[in-house]
């Protein structure tokens, strides 16, 4: 059985095959417009090494040609399996994100007990998410027809609605926290 | 020297026999052309944090100063030509009052011609994109048009600095777009604001964002340096 693949940048990858059929280069042109600020590659090359462990896993597979062509031009498009296995990884990224923002939540309440931390890391994450805030496009920019504009409104919608979550709810735990009683000092054992 | 500085601000009220903090040590920096907006919840002083950067509220401690010039001491000048336009959402005068006559009606308070006012209400309105309610009367405007008509009159004598309470406050969400497009033309011209909002999605596009809650405000008090952007980009 193979192991799963955790590459963000294999997954991300296919799912630009899976939008329309291209070769390495495009996918690379692609790649840098579509996930911008959000993955990275590392070179060119790293899309033919990507695209070699898709087409391994049969994820992805060559568009048939008469003629042989140089690596640079093959074209590749999504096999039914990649585009199932696509939708799966979607779904498990769903609840990785959940996984991930309760690990953090809970982290915070164990620093109940030194609440100046716990306010430290809140501001922290009030920060980042005020960036995140004024850096998300602003409603009505990504207006019209076409599925780059779609994909631009969606992106643009979730940004700005989970950025507003995050933000309401660091404003409710800093109250929480600033509402805990004073801690009280006890006394130092006794020196034996 | 910032533009507009608000330094170790506090502010008090007093609630009965209780006294309440409303800004305890506030202090802020903005920058000619800077875009600065302020999260905060109602009730979390965000209105007297821009009261008093206005000059139109006095601080119990601390000193708020314009182009270096101290607030109290430029008095009303403060809101002159050239100084602050504070958005003031309502309209005054009457319902039958034209929009042009509404906008130029600062001018006129400064002694302007009417043929004057009437040229410069129109510019401000085109530079807030509301060209088109230019020949209506206030009865006629939406909640949307007449913020953008009170927008308009905030730039009319020429600001270096917009201060704006909420600025979509009051108006739908269909309008809202409307509103915020035409906020960050003027901001995208040069001119500096200060807003603050409930909506963080409003925050969208400003050079810098604030939080304001339990009378202390979070985040970069000074404006930063730009950017780091590399001369070449890589090529794939």
């Amino acid at each position: 059985m193979q192991s799963p693949m955790h590459s963000a940048v294999n997954w991300a990858l296919l799912g630009l095959v899976i939008e329309r059929p291209s070769y390495a280069y495009e996918l690379a042109q692609r790649f840098e417009r579509t996930y911008e600020g959000a993955l990275t590659l590392s070179s060119v090359s790293h899309v033919y090494t990507a695209l070699a462990t898709l087409r391994e896993r049969g994820l992805v597979a060559e568009l048939e040609s008469d003629e042989p062509r140089l690596r640079s031009k093959r074209r590749y498009e999504a096999t039914p399996s990649g585009i199932a296995e696509h939708a799966e990884w979607l779904i498990g990224q769903v609840n990785e994100e959940r996984r991930r923002q309760r690990v953090l939540v809970t982290q915070l309440g164990a620093l109940a007990g030194a609440p100046e931390r716990a306010l430290a890391v809140l501001d922290a994450y009030e920060q980042a998410c005020l960036t995140e805030a004024r850096e998300a496009p602003a409603q009505g920019t990504a207006e019209g027809p076409g599925v780059t504009r779609l994909v631009e409104r969606l992106v643009g919608e979730e940004a700005r609605q989970s950025v507003a979550a995050k933000l309401r709810w660091a404003q409710y735990a800093r109250a929480q926290l600033q509402a805990l009683p004073p801690r009280r000092v006890d006394a130092p054992p006794p020196s034996p | 020297m910032s533009l507009l500085e608000l330094s170790h601000v506090v502010k008090r009220r007093r609630d009965g026999e209780r006294e309440q903090i409303v800004l305890a040590d506030v202090s802020l920096q903005l920058a000619a052309g800077e875009h600065v907006a302020v999260f905060g919840a109602r009730r979390s002083g965000r209105t007297t944090l821009l009261r008093i950067a206005a000059g139109l509220e006095s601080p119990d401690g601390g000193i708020v100063s314009l182009r270096g010039d101290s607030l109290r001491e430029l008095g009303d000048s403060a809101l002159g030509i050239g100084g602050i336009g504070y958005l003031r959402k309502t309209l005054r005068g009457n319902e039958e009052q034209g929009v042009l006559e509404q906008v130029g009606a600062p001018l006129l308070a400064h002694g302007r011609s009417v043929g004057d006012a009437r040229l410069h209400a129109r510019e401000a309105l085109a530079r807030v994109r509301a060209c088109s309610i230019a020949a209506a009367r206030i009865c006629e405007l939406s909640p949307g048009e007449r913020l953008l008509v009170a927008l308009a009159r905030a730039i009319v004598l020429k600001p270096v600095l917009v201060i704006a309470d909420e600025p979509t406050g009051g108006v739908g969400m269909s309008e809202r777009a409307l509103i915020l497009t035409s906020i960050r033309a003027l901001a995208g011209d040069g001119l500096a604001m200060l807003a603050t909002t409930g909506e963080p999605d409003e925050l969208a596009g400003a050079d810098r964002a604030l939080t304001l809650g339990e009378g202390t405000l979070r985040g970069p008090a000074e404006p930063g340096l730009a950017p780091v952007v590399a001369l070449h980009r890589a090529s794939l």
